[in-house]
């Protein structure tokens, strides 16, 4: 189920340009709207949108959240099978792979540019291993070489 | 979302009319034929006319990812091209790991299939407002790699499969590629793009991929992932040579557990088996004529997977794959970089054609990558114009004064430049051996070496007759992913399937030339796990991790909120074989002539060599196959009750 935008719609265009979808459609100062069939309900909409107009298929509406506050994923290297699901699945394009485990040639995933994270979750979700977490930004952990194991 | 693990749609591309059509499928026709190669046939079947010329408007390819990818399952990233094989007339399947196989999901559909022909060259681009064909004149005539750096700079996060020069230029062995050298190679497909005018496929969907029960997924994933793990260290590259030679005295063969495979794997790659697989017989030498005493061990050596792998800089995983059992190479000369060369192709350019020279077959490796040609089939055509030229049937006169010896790097490179760049003899190569020797004439036919017109591959059927029996049924003939004596030992499937024959421990190499209708058994449950894996869009080598570790069915029944026991599963993979087989019956193909060639069967015998004194009887095998699975057991034929209530399945 997608979500939609209620009538609380100032159209000041912050989801537009923010949904990795290209979902949204609208003028400035009109009201916008979601096209359900493209809408892949990563939220970031909802977490932007300043006048609480997002909601969601039950009618609950998207709480925004300041971007400094986004969680961030974490990647656990000892658990992590380097199968590539989470950067396929991350709909921004931020993860890339690195070699980060000192004697292995096998690359991990890694949020390398902060700044195209939308915080959705999908990366945690579809981890077939759960070895993603979310978390905040200060959680990270030092980025250390790993040894190969 | 009513779909569960599938999307429940395809996408119908029209390139005559220049339309794309959205047309949703019947849970039915997964529930019976699965989705990825099982969904294909099911549209191929119904929608190919009889008669239709595969390089006409009237073939359809189509491009089809599995119904596990994308559910957080493992191994289960491949996506399959399918259509009616220029090179088979018959049944024409491709399949290929990378990161190609979710993008088709991520469209909204399980697979993208094109009819019809294109008045000038386009490539399909579609992202999240839609599908549209784009002119391809930009990309037409650049290689693989070239095409899918201008088409990733022009369309954001976005996977490519394309064609290189050899699909361009209708070659009936080029094959379509993606991650800049990962090939869905076989029965000729690219020709298939080429003669339709389409150059490639860009794909930046980003829908998510629905799933029934992600935590059980997950649950038989952490499961699998641990088996891929243990990885204990292993004999260093240059032993696997000497344990080859070992394996070839001993008169008894354990049974293999795939765990061992899967080490090897992890560590090397596929080259881990080249120099094993040449020196216990498993690997054709000198065009199947020859046999490892004439390649020797020291020029094996040259195969070694140390040779191959001190190049590699960092593993390749394809999509959901913990095995990560590909790699980038750096190389010396014209490329700079290339996949690591699989098995097939440094024993198809090795060992096949008599040439040690590794540099050569890096070289050769990205060449044909990049031109988008099957590397087993060309390292055939090299194979065959090699003989031809010792037996005077090919003179320099048709090389311009190059002469071909065996094992000559610089003639390697030669005729493979010509293949790809269809020039003089190249030309006559250039649509595999089948034609070639029909254009040099009747002498060249002997050495000729296909089934049904396909090159077969790096594995030798008088080693495990197994491979003689799929290289002769199969609906795609010469494929060796479809079945062989040693995958059923690594499927250990009776400890999942009930009614399939069990393993015990170990036997006598002898008996796997005896009669035993057990053979046609093994045959038929591999024929029909193997559809289940295609249907899954699983990979092979998690396959041979056994049932017990990796759980295909369960898995389908997470990921679709089924309730199918492993027997039914093995049922459905036999209705995409009858739907395969019909499919050949009904574009004219006389099931019988796929049968493998004598040279590759011992007939006659070898009279030195691990492979010595050992003659396949493959016809025996094919009857009892057939019969098994309720057909004709003369003509493989199956019947028209058969068909009629596999098709009516809508
Ligand atoms: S939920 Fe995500 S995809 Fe849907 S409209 Fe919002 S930003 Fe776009
Ligand atoms: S949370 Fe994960 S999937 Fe979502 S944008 Fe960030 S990195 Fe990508
Ligand atoms: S999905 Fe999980 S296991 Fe796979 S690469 Fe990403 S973190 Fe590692």
């Amino acid at each position: 189920m997608a979500y939609t935008i209620s009538d609380a719609c100032i159209g000041c265009r912050a989801c537009a340009l923010i949904c990795p979808a290209t979902a949204i459609s609208g003028e400035k100062k009109q009201l916008h709207f979601i096209d359900g069939q493209a809408c892949i309900e990563c939220g970031a909409c909802g977490r932007v949108c300043p006048s609480g107009a997002v909601t969601d298929e039950f009618g609950l509406v998207l709480e925004r959240i300041p971007k400094k506050e986004w969680e961030r994923p974490y990647f656990d290297l000892s658990a992590c099978l380097s199968c590539t699901v989470c950067l396929d699945t991350c709909p921004t394009g931020a993860l890339t792979q690195e070699r980060q485990k000192v004697g292995s040639t096998h690359l991990f995933p890694c949020l390398e540019n902060e700044k195209l994270c939308i915080a959705c979750g999908f990366c945690v979700q579809d981890c077939p291993v759960d070895a993603v977490t979310m978390g905040a930004r200060q959680s990270a952990p030092p980025k250390e070489p790993v040894k190969a194991g | 979302m009513s779909a569960k693990g599938y999307m429940g749609k395809i996408m119908m591309v029209d390139l005559t009319q220049g339309i794309v059509e959205i047309e949703t499928i019947s849970p039915k026709v997964y529930e019976s034929f699965l989705s990825g190669m099982g969904l294909a046939a099911h549209i191929l079947f119904h929608r190919i006319p009889a008669g239709a010329d595969p390089m006409g408007p009237e073939n359809i390819i189509g491009f089809v990812s599995g119904l596990l990818t994308g559910t957080g399952s493992l191994f289960t990233g491949r996506w399959m091209v399918t259509a009616l094989s220029p090179l088979t007339q018959g049944w024409g399947e491709a399949n290929c790991g990378g990161s190609f196989s979710p993008a088709i999901k991520r469209c909204g559909v399980d697979g993208i299939f094109f009819k019809g022909t294109s008045p000038t060259p386009v490539y399909l681009y579609v992202d999240d407002k839609g599908a549209r064909l784009k002119p391809a004149q930009e990309v037409w005539g650049k290689d693989a790699v070239e095409t899918e750096e201008l088409l990733k700079a022009a369309h954001k996060n976005a996977k490519v499969a394309c064609i290189g020069q050899a699909g361009e230029k209708l070659s009936l062995i080029s094959g379509v590629s993606t991650d800049k050298g990962r090939m869905a190679a076989r029965s000729g497909l690219g020709a298939v793009m080429g003669a339709k005018n389409l150059k490639a496929l860009v794909l930046a969907g980003k829908k998510r991929i629905p799933v029934h029960n992600r935590e059980e997924i997950k649950r038989l994933s952490q499961i699998c992932g641990k088996w891929v793990k243990f990885q204990p260290p292993f004999v260093p590259g240059w032993l696997t040579g000497p344990i080859g030679t070992l394996l070839r005295i001993l008169p008894f063969v354990a049974t293999q557990d795939g765990m061992l495979y899967k080490i090897l794997l992890r560590k090397w790659g596929t080259v881990s088996m080249n120099q094993m697989s040449v020196e216990m017989g498993d690997s054709p030498i000198k065009n199947w004529k020859g046999s490892n005493s004439d390649w020797g061990f020291f020029k094996s050596f040259s195969s070694n997977p140390d040779a191959y792998v001190k190049a590699e800089t960092e593993k390749f995983h394809c999509y959901s794959c913990p095995l990560g059992c590909g790699g980038i190479c750096k190389t010396k000369g014209k490329f700079s970089e290339t996949h690591k060369p699989e098995y097939e192709t440094v024993l198809s350019f090795g060992g096949f054609v008599m040439n040690k020279d590794t540099d050569a077959i890096f070289y050769i490796n990205e060449l044909l990558n990049r031109a988008g040609m099957d590397t087993i089939s060309a390292g055939h055509a090299v194979a065959f114009a090699m003989e031809c030229y010792e037996k005077g049937i090919i003179t320099l006169a048709d090389t311009g004064g190059q002469a071909l010896d065996w094992g000559d790097p610089a003639a390697v490179k030669f005729l493979t430049e010509k293949m790809v760049t269809r020039e003089g003899i190249g030309d006559i190569l250039a649509d595999g051996v089948k034609l070639a020797a029909k254009r040099l004439g009747k002498e060249a036919q002997e050495m000729a070496i296909h089934c049904g017109g396909q090159e077969p591959a790096m594995h030798d059927s008088r080693n495990d007759p197994g491979f003689a029996l799929h290289y002769s049924v199969e609906p795609a003939p010469g494929r060796h992913t479809n079945g062989a004596g040693l995958y059923y030992e690594m499927y250990q499937l009776w400890k999942k399937v009930k009614g399939v024959p069990k393993m015990g421990p170990g036997y006598l190499k002898s008996s796997k030339y005896k009669k035993n209708l057990n053979h046609a058994r093994v045959g038929k449950a591999n024929s029909e796990y193997l559809n289940v894996m295609n249907g899954a869009g699983a990979c092979l080598f998690g396959g041979f991790l056994g049932a017990k570790r990796i759980r295909i069915f369960d898995w389908l029944n997470a990921a679709a909120g089924w309730n199918f026991t492993p027997e039914e599963y093995m049922e459905k993979g036999g209705n995409i074989q009858v739907i395969k087989q019909a499919f050949n019956v009904k574009h004219g193909i006389e099931p019988k002539a796929n049968r493998a060639p004598d040279r590759i069967l011992g007939l006659p015998p070898q009279v030195k060599g691990a492979n010595k004194g050992r003659t396949v009887d493959v016809e025996t095998m094919m009857a009892d196959y057939w019969e098994l699975f309720g057909w004709d057991r003369e003509t493989g034929k199956p019947g028209k009750e058969i068909v009629d209530k596999i098709l009516s399945i809508a």
